[in-house]
């Protein structure tokens, strides 16, 4: 069960037309194919995604499945909307909700484990490895956890595990984004449940004003005293929660021996999501350039590539620069343009001589976002930290800039 | 929507075309890996479909296995649905003949049974191997326009390359009044492009008549133009035949030089991606520091660490460390190993150039291969698919390395002269 329904208020732009999972990553797929590509390399054949936000994108993006070879006479993919009847009459209220509101689904198939995931996460993980981890300890509940700074954890579901085998261990203690954690072991929200007690704590957790599987799951089956395992996930760990985090963890996709190895980790995607299977190779022109940078079919460079990320169609005119940016589809740079530490949503259009950023921004959070569709004016001067809202009317612009860490709506 | 009532397509896809040398000892013409990411026939049937046409049959004859996997359901096309279809029509063994396909009408009289079976207004026979961009659904609006019985393909072709082709006169309503086939001397400049719209039922007729007729441009134009209406289509883009290992590289070589007037994403031409030893969804091309690429073509899942020049690259080709690819042509997977050079080149997938080794030394571009001279003469060696050319190894010009190729010792040797095959 994927959970997929969420947009992500840090992140801003990127989440006004299309959930979390669905944000284009890695120059060419999108968040939530790490976590199906996961599954695909798994062998895990039965899936449900179960989505509320905007879900367009995402149904769009899922297709058949065929991408990741969940179509088939015992495989599939389903996509979970809300719903009413004659008892609910709710939106998926929370994590845990969602997935109560399926239990039927659930039951349908008879599973003899349930693996819960979230569609927001850069990973590379075989899960089987954690369910035989799951099943050789009978346990009713096994999550994933990864070992994080002592100062970040507060971010996270921190848990105690206890050392009691070298990938894992019981749960000692569990707190939902505790302000002074006791250890560094963060949740990754992969959680592997024992379907009679998932059950059971998903109808009981109905009676609770509050539904997500940290903040009330974990903590009532700790009570419960069920057996409750933490397995210890050693691998890449690549957040993306806010843009600057967005940013930097698509930056571990660059390098000689990049943290991200998109090949190496199996990635798929859909290629007849925004028809990427139809783009012609990367066209590089007389001048053009690419350094330590990543680019899909469909591009044109005829301008200076530096550290970046370009994903199908985004085509650099001659004398136009970027340095560590990351463009989504169908961007346009024009002559002159130059362009800083930014990430820029699909079909947008740099006229010539637009500034985007400096080399180096002062303030910490710096990375500048700009939605889709906008059409920045001829010289327009766009800050450090600075947000443009997805298609702003040509009259709405501003006469010549934006400062640092300002925003456009 | 269409304008013209649907038409059927037959595609003749069985051409060996052998002075691909060894690009074709595995695969039939059409096959032929194109431009990074298609096949030669990519063109044609994606001009089928973007012309809106639905049902299509492909007569396939030679080495048909790489062609089959790589049209597979038609989906790519989309061909699949209710009343679309595309159908692979091998030869088969007739009542009398048990022959091959003799020539282009033999194999579409061999076939009478799907043209019977699509029941159509008019039949379109093309192609496989050829590059270009064209509107079918044009092409049979002038040919009802004209009430033609036979509609022709036709441009304008340098006067000294008219020998290759069938040639038409016309008059200055564009109906064929005079045919030579393969002239040696020219009369008119207007060549074939072995593009055909025949009304279904005057083919058939016409295929009736006499069985000896085996070729449309040997035997039934030339007659037609005599008794029915016979017109010619101008057709004035760009199109190529790349039937020569020259003209095959140099319509590669087009895709990068600006305003040569091919563009395989504008003419909206589709590959399969699913086709292959692994599906196209490779993660985008990485080109790391220190990497110099200029005036090239470099596909998904390519990791370029050397210099890459003027050159066209398939699908997971690595380029290393120090290495430099100059004016070359580069199937999947192939590996380019650290200092290694390959200048004027096609290499078949899943080639292994060692490090330090030379594909393409020397200044003698001029010495053809001995074995192929009319195959290699202008400079351009080959390696076949799956070779691997050991470390430190020169290999010279207008050679061949064949497919497989796997000595360490070179027979002895680290060298391989201008035009030598291995």
């Amino acid at each position: 069960m994927i959970l997929a329904g969420g947009r992500v208020d840090e992140l801003g732009v990127l989440t006004h037309y299309r959930p979390k999972s669905a944000v284009p990553f890695g120059g060419f797929a999108r968040v939530i194919d790490f976590p199906l590509s996961n599954l695909l390399h798994s062998g895990i054949e039965r899936i449900a995604i179960l989505s509320q936000y905007r879900s367009y994108s995402l149904i769009n993006h899922i297709g058949t499945g065929a991408a990741w070879d969940m179509i088939g006479r015992n495989r599939g993919i389903s996509i979970l909307p809300p719903f009413k009847d004659y008892e609910n009459p709710h939106w998926y209220r929370g994590s845990a909700d969602a997935v109560y509101q399926n239990i039927d689904y659930m039951q349908y198939y008879g599973p003899s484990v349930i693996l819960i995931l979230s569609g927001d996460h850069i990973y590379q993980m075989d899960y089987r490895k954690m369910i035989r981890y799951h099943k050789e300890h009978d346990a009713d509940l096994t999550a994933a956890f990864i070992k994080v700074p002592l100062e970040s954890a507060s971010r996270f579901g921190v848990a105690e595990i206890a050392d009691d085998f070298e990938d894992g261990g019981r749960m000692l203690s569990y707190e939902e984004k505790p302000a002074e954690p006791k250890g560094r072991w963060a949740s990754l929200t992969v959680f592997c449940f024992r379907p009679s007690v998932l059950f059971e704590a998903l109808k009981k957790n109905q009676e609770n004003t509050s539904y997500e599987f940290g903040r009330d799951i974990i903590p009532m089956l700790m009570r419960q005293k069920c057996k409750v395992h933490g397995y210890k996930f050693r691998g890449y760990w690549g957040y993306t929660r806010t843009i600057d985090e967005y940013w930097q963890t698509s930056m571990d996709l660059l390098g000689p021996e990049p943290k991200i190895d998109l090949e190496a980790w199996g990635i798929r995607t859909n290629l007849a999501h925004r028809n990427i299977a139809d783009r012609q190779p990367v066209k590089i022109g007389v001048h053009g350039s690419l350094d330590n940078s990543m680019a899909y079919n469909g591009c044109i460079i005829e301008g200076t590539v530096r550290n970046s990320i370009l994903f199908p169609g985004v085509h650099v005119m001659a004398g136009a620069e970027i340095n560590d940016s990351i463009l989504f589809f169908d961007n346009i740079v024009h002559e002159g343009v130059q362009l800083n530490r930014m990430v820029s949503d699909v079909n947008t259009v740099f006229n010539r001589d637009v500034r985007v950023g400096a080399a180096e921004c002062e303030k910490a959070s710096r990375v500048s976002v700009i939605g889709w569709n906008n059409n920045v004016p001829e010289g327009f001067r766009i800050g450090c930290g600075c947000r443009v809202a997805p298609r702003i009317a040509a009259e709405k612009w501003p006469a010549n800039r934006l400062e640092d860490g300002e925003e456009l709506q | 929507m269409r304008e013209s009532a649907d038409a059927l397509v037959l595609l003749l896809a069985g051409g060996i075309g052998s002075r691909l040398n060894l690009l074709v000892e595995h695969r039939a013409k059409p096959a032929v890996p194109f431009g990074g990411i298609y096949r030669i026939i990519d063109f044609s049937l994606s001009n089928v479909m973007n012309s809106g046409l639905t049902r299509v049959g492909v007569l396939t004859q030679y080495k048909p296995l790489s062609l089959m996997a790589h049209i597979g359901n038609g989906s790519a096309w989309d061909f699949t649905g209710r009343t679309r279809g595309i159908k692979i029509l091998p030869p088969r063994t007739g009542e009398r003949d048990s022959d091959w396909y003799k020539g282009t009408a033999d194999a579409i009289r061999q076939n009478i049974d799907f043209i019977l079976a699509n029941p159509s207004e008019q039949v379109v026979v093309l192609s496989g191997d050829h590059i270009y961009r064209m509107d079918f659904d044009a092409m049979l609006s002038y040919h009802q326009h004209k009430r033609a019985d036979v509609t022709i393909g036709m441009m304008v072709v340098p006067k000294r390359d008219i020998h290759q082709f069938g040639s038409g006169i016309i008059d200055n309503e564009n109906r064929i009044i005079d045919w030579e086939e393969k002239p040696k001397v020219p009369r008119t400049n207007l060549a074939s492009m072995g593009i055909y719209v025949f009304d279904t039922q005057y083919l058939l007729r016409t295929l009736a008549q006499d069985r000896k007729e085996v070729d449309f441009g040997m035997d039934i134009i030339p007659r037609a133009i005599h008794e029915d209406r016979v017109y010619a289509y101008p057709f004035y883009g760009y199109w190529r035949d790349v039937g020569t290992i020259q003209s095959y590289w140099e319509t590669n070589m087009d895709i990068i030089r600006e305003n040569s007037g091919i563009s395989p994403e504008e003419w909206e031409i589709r590959p399969n991606p699913e086709y292959g030893d692994r599906p196209m969804d490779r993660a985008p091309a990485r080109f790391l520091p220190g990497s110099k690429v200029a005036s090239s073509l470099i596909s998904a899942g390519c990791v370029i660490e050397g210099t890459v020049i003027n050159s066209v690259l398939s699908p997971g080709v690595r380029v290393k460390k120090g290495a430099v690819v100059t004016n070359a042509v580069v199937f999947e997977d192939g590996i380019i190993e650290e200092r290694a050079v390959v200048d004027l080149a096609v290499l078949d997938k899943r080639v292994q150039v060692g490090a330090g080794a030379v594909v393409g030394h020397g200044e003698n571009l001029a010495l053809a291969n001995k074995q192929f001279p009319k195959h290699l003469y202008t400079g351009i060696s080959l390696v076949g698919k799956e070779a691997r050319i050991p470390k430190g190894t020169r290999i010279g010009r207008n050679c061949i390395v064949s497919f497989g190729y796997n000595d360490d010792a070179f027979s002895g040797q680290n060298t391989l002269a201008d035009g030598e095959s291995a």
